[in-house]
């Protein structure tokens, strides 16, 4: 992948992003955050005429209409609180399985492939960008992998992961939201799951394998941005 | 560098049709509309007023509908509904009680329940903080609250206003509607 090739996109967010300048996070707000993985991701998909792009976090009007009203194609699948929901689910079945009548627990991996059976259902190669925020760090590091081959094959060739990893646990639970072009606003919420494990370098590429390319910036609160294409 | 990606083929409604099966009679209620929980906070969508419908009908909590609920009035779902719901005219709100289990198909939508099925709007879709909807969602404008859940796709389709639109125009529409209808994501 040329990084170099195409012109860059100008600043051109959401209406008031023109007069925001690019600048170290703590310039912008406290819980704003300049992206450059972002706005890496935006110049990749900017090439597709009404694009595709999975947001795997929670729904907000900020990213639904940023994307909307640059003519992409928005969907939405809360992927940690899915997970959150169905690991609760499967405690209650073990809770109230008979003996003998599947009651038996399951290894993560096993739980991860029995999840991705009703969770993340998309057709292949159909989305150009996905944005899987720092959800990965939350999920048992045994159930990552089947869930990164999942993400790998919605992707439309061409088309790019934005995925963030934590350099040391989370101090605080967050849910990101686009703000404009180039920064991405994060949210304080109630815990809807653990930091489970803290990726090095190495474990990442070994994830995104079957990705072509990648790309990442670290930010001073030591959160890197990895941006992976396909 | 990029392809066109291919669009979705159009798939089956989520639940076939079936007569019209209620188990209390619904009742027209008065023409005040009952107290729906404004819970929509989105800054950028201005809700119309409600229209001057001849009524307003409403399902009330504990009544269930299996079938085709179609008509010109305001709908207020605050109960439980299975099957296929078109008031092309009017306004279909599924308040905090509701559990919906039917396509919508509406001029405004407003959701504070529980929706599975795919929604369409010829005016404005809205997502109350305590809704659940699983289907995509097509209007010209979408609102959603801090704190709405969704599953599914969402697409904002021109208003058919011009009677006859440009051979480019047309084939924008045409591409649009035919995700119409497509499978839940």
């Amino acid at each position: 992948m040329n990084w170099t090739a195409k012109p860059r996109l100008s600043s051109t967010g959401a209406p008031g992003a023109a007069a925001r300048k690019p600048g170290p996070a703590t310039s912008v707000s406290p819980s704003a955050r300049v992206s450059n993985g972002l706005k890496e991701f935006l110049w990749l998909i900017s090439d597709v005429p009404r694009g595709r792009v999975l947001d795997l976090g929670p729904i907000w009007q900020s990213t639904v209409s940023f994307f909307v009203e640059k003519g992409y194609r928005v969907s939405s699948e809360d992927l940690l609180r899915a997970w959150k929901d169905f690991l609760t689910t499967e405690e209650e079945r073990l809770r109230t399985a008979a003996v003998g009548e599947g009651g038996e627990r399951l290894s993560p991996s096993r739980l991860a492939e029995k999840f991705l059976e009703t969770a993340v259902q998309y057709r292949e190669e159909s989305y150009h960008g996905v944005l899987a925020w720092d959800m990965l760090d939350y999920f048992d590091p045994a159930a990552v992998p089947p869930l990164v081959k999942r993400l790998s094959s919605l992707v439309h060739p061409g088309g790019a992961v934005l995925a963030l990893f934590h350099s040391r646990p989370a101090e605080r639970f967050h849910r990101y939201r686009v703000v404009d072009a180039q920064s991405v606003e994060l949210i304080p919420a109630p815990t809807i799951a653990v930091h489970a494990h803290v990726f090095q370098n190495r474990e990442i590429l070994g994830l995104f394998d079957e990705f072509r390319s990648s790309k990442s910036f670290v930010g001073r609160d030591q959160v890197r941005e990895a941006l992976y294409v396909k | 560098m990029w392809r066109k990606p291919n669009e979705d083929k159009l798939s089956e409604p989520l639940a076939a049709p079936v007569p019209f099966k209620s188990e209390e009679p619904v009742k027209p209620q008065s023409p005040q509309a009952p107290q729906v929980p404004s819970s929509f906070a989105a800054p950028s969508m201005t809700s119309s007023p409600a229209p001057s419908s001849p009524s307003l009908s409403k399902i009330s909590a504990g009544l269930k509908i299996q079938g085709e609920l179609s008509g010109d009035t305001d709908l207020y779902i605050d109960g439980s509904v299975q099957g296929k719901v078109r008031m092309m005219n009017g306004r279909v709100t599924v308040g905090p009680n509701g559990r919906v289990q039917a396509e919508i198909e509406a001029r405004q939508i407003s959701i504070d329940g529980t929706v599975e099925g795919n929604l369409k709007a010829s005016e404005s879709a809205q997502f109350g903080s305590s809704s659940k909807v699983v289907g995509s969602v097509m209007s010209p404008r979408v609102g959603v609250a801090d704190g709405a859940r969704l599953r599914g796709k969402i697409e904002t389709i021109r208003t058919p206003q011009t009677p006859k639109p440009t051979a480019a125009k047309g084939a924008a529409m045409e591409d649009e509607a035919e995700t119409i209808g497509s499978k839940v994501e």
